[in-house]
């Protein structure tokens, strides 16, 4: 079997068989969406029914698909990587014939496509109870692989982020930094038309929004394939970054003898 | 007692060993809840008034709960790890020693993190909460009692996996439903969920209610904060020391 192929259903296999981390997280993604609920409920019946377009029903779906998009990535992913790098294991990872970076990358796609099986299906039936009906059922099936793609771009900056460890021997601060980014300019947290203008703007220029934005902005019910096209852009782009700093990073590991 | 103060002693000493790790640690909290600071101000920038709260009031909700969860978090870190020491026998270390098993091991670890959250607390409320004395008195009390409701809930929940079981998966569903929760005005919520904070996940006694003293005293919400957080301190250590009936040692000595 292809090791990449074996990563990826090691990792899946892996989640679907710890059932009790499962159920944390999707009583986790419930909470949220409950909190979730009462806040735009309240946000948008303040503001006559709509914010920026967004009514309260399109709201609560955006925050479904944004919030199972980033749920499915292990929450401390970049530390991980890094103290895999400061402890030295991933010296031994760079033992095996296959790419460190790409092993790693199926591996937690593989585990993020368990969880996300489980927090889409809980979690769409769980809006659909709260809100009603999504804004549109073609947006709704669009969302699926822009979540998943949301999900491989997250996975993917994880490790170009968890890679400075290399030089700086702990990825702390720069999964800090990421997570940051991902909730605010990401749009987990807030769609990033509701965002000031000039931040709004900044936010669509970096890739965070493909993350949470673009998969909460179709299930909004904007069943655009530009928005696909955009994350697929982002994610070769992020694969290649991921890449370039552990190829960067494993040779100076050599060069120190590690 | 004296015992359970030399051990937060030696463990903030500890936690402070490292100079460095302690403050970067501290600072990386700080950071994080300053963003949190943003998204509220964004929102409501948005937004305008929700249900009787602004920015304003929801900054003094948030700086309650900054400084609740560094006391149950930063200062008395083992709170949220109750389920998982069981699970691991890491209790045995404990029992095996001539003091309250409960307060020795609240007090055995801080969280410099957390310490973070402990110190930028007091700090946004002076910033921002207009502190008056009485509005810093009543911020003060809503503390102490939010904290002891939050560590009475935590422990609550941790002791659980000494009954059911699992690696403290009770208790992580527990502290991430009434963080949550706690973050976000009461008012925001109705009906069975509303009851839902009142009773068997109590955010609302960790921000809400002392938020809600901060902005207007009233007395009898005063007593019940004060017999809630006696209510919920009697839960903790019960169900701690009714599960304690249950553990299997570990046999692990020094962790």
């Amino acid at each position: 079997m292809n090791p990449y192929l074996a990563g990826w259903r090691l990792g899946f296999l892996r989640t679907i068989r710890s059932p009790g981390d499962m159920s944390v997280r999707i009583g986790f993604f419930a909470i949220i969406l409950v909190v979730m609920t009462a806040l735009w409920t309240a946000a948008v019946d303040a503001n006559g029914g709509s914010l920026h377009g967004y009514t309260r029903t399109s709201l609560l779906w955006y925050v479904f698909a944004a919030q199972t998009a980033v749920l499915g990535v292990r929450p401390r992913s970049v530390e991980e990587i890094g103290d895999e790098i400061g402890s030295g294991t991933v010296a031994v990872q760079m033992l095996r014939p296959v790419s460190v970076v790409g092993l790693r990358m199926s591996i937690d796609m593989g585990e993020a496509c368990a969880r996300l099986i489980a927090s889409f299906t809980v979690g769409a039936l769980l809006t659909w109870l709260f809100v009603g009906a999504p804004p549109s059922l073609p947006a709704l099936g669009l969302t699926a692989p822009a979540v998943v793609l949301g999900c491989a771009a997250n996975i993917a900056s994880c490790h170009a982020f968890g890679g400075v460890a290399f030089w700086l021997l702990d990825a702390k601060a720069s999964w800090f930094f990421f997570q940051k980014l991902v909730f605010l300019p990401g749009g987990m947290l807030i769609p990033l038309e509701l965002l000031p203008r000039p931040l709004e703007l900044i936010s669509f220029a970096l890739p965070f929004a493909t993350m949470a934005y673009v998969p909460g902005r179709i299930a909004a019910g904007h069943p655009d394939p530009l928005l696909l096209l955009w994350q697929l852009g982002w994610l070769a782009v992020l694969l290649g970054m991921a890449g370039a700093v552990f190829a960067a990073g494993e040779r100076r590991l050599q060069v120190m003898g590690g | 007692m004296t015992a359970v103060a030399a051990t937060l002693r030696t463990a903030l000493a500890n936690g402070l060993a490292n100079r460095n790790s302690f403050w970067f640690q501290v600072s990386l909290m700080v950071a994080n809840d300053i963003t949190w600071i943003i998204f509220w101000v964004l929102f409501f920038h948005q937004v305008g008034n929700l249900r009787g709260w602004d920015a304003h009031d929801v900054i003094v909700l948030f700086s309650i709960l900054l400084t609740t969860a560094g006391v149950a978090l930063g200062l008395c870190a083992n709170s949220r790890k109750i389920g998982q020491l069981s699970a691991d026998g890491a209790l045995d270390e404990t029992l095996t020693l001539p003091v309250p098993p409960l307060a020795h091991l609240l007090s055995t670890r801080v969280d410099a993190a957390n310490t973070g959250d402990l110190l930028l607390g007091p700090v946004v409320f002076l910033l921002a909460g207009n502190p008056s004395p009485e509005r810093a008195a009543m911020f003060l009390f809503g503390v102490v009692a939010g904290s002891v409701v939050l560590i009475g809930f935590l422990v609550a929940c941790g002791s659980l996996t000494l009954f059911v079981g699992g690696r403290g998966e009770q208790a992580d569903l527990g502290f991430n439903a009434i963080l949550i929760f706690a973050s976000y005005p009461l008012d925001l919520f109705g009906g069975a969920t509303k009851m839902l904070l009142f009773t068997a996940v109590p955010a609302a006694f960790v921000t809400g209610v002392p938020a809600r003293l901060v902005r207007n005293f009233d007395t009898p919400e005063a007593l019940l904060m004060v017999a809630v957080a006696a209510l919920f301190a009697l839960v903790g250590w019960g169900t701690f020391h009714l599960g304690l009936r249950h553990y299997s040692s570990g046999s692990i000595w020094i962790r």
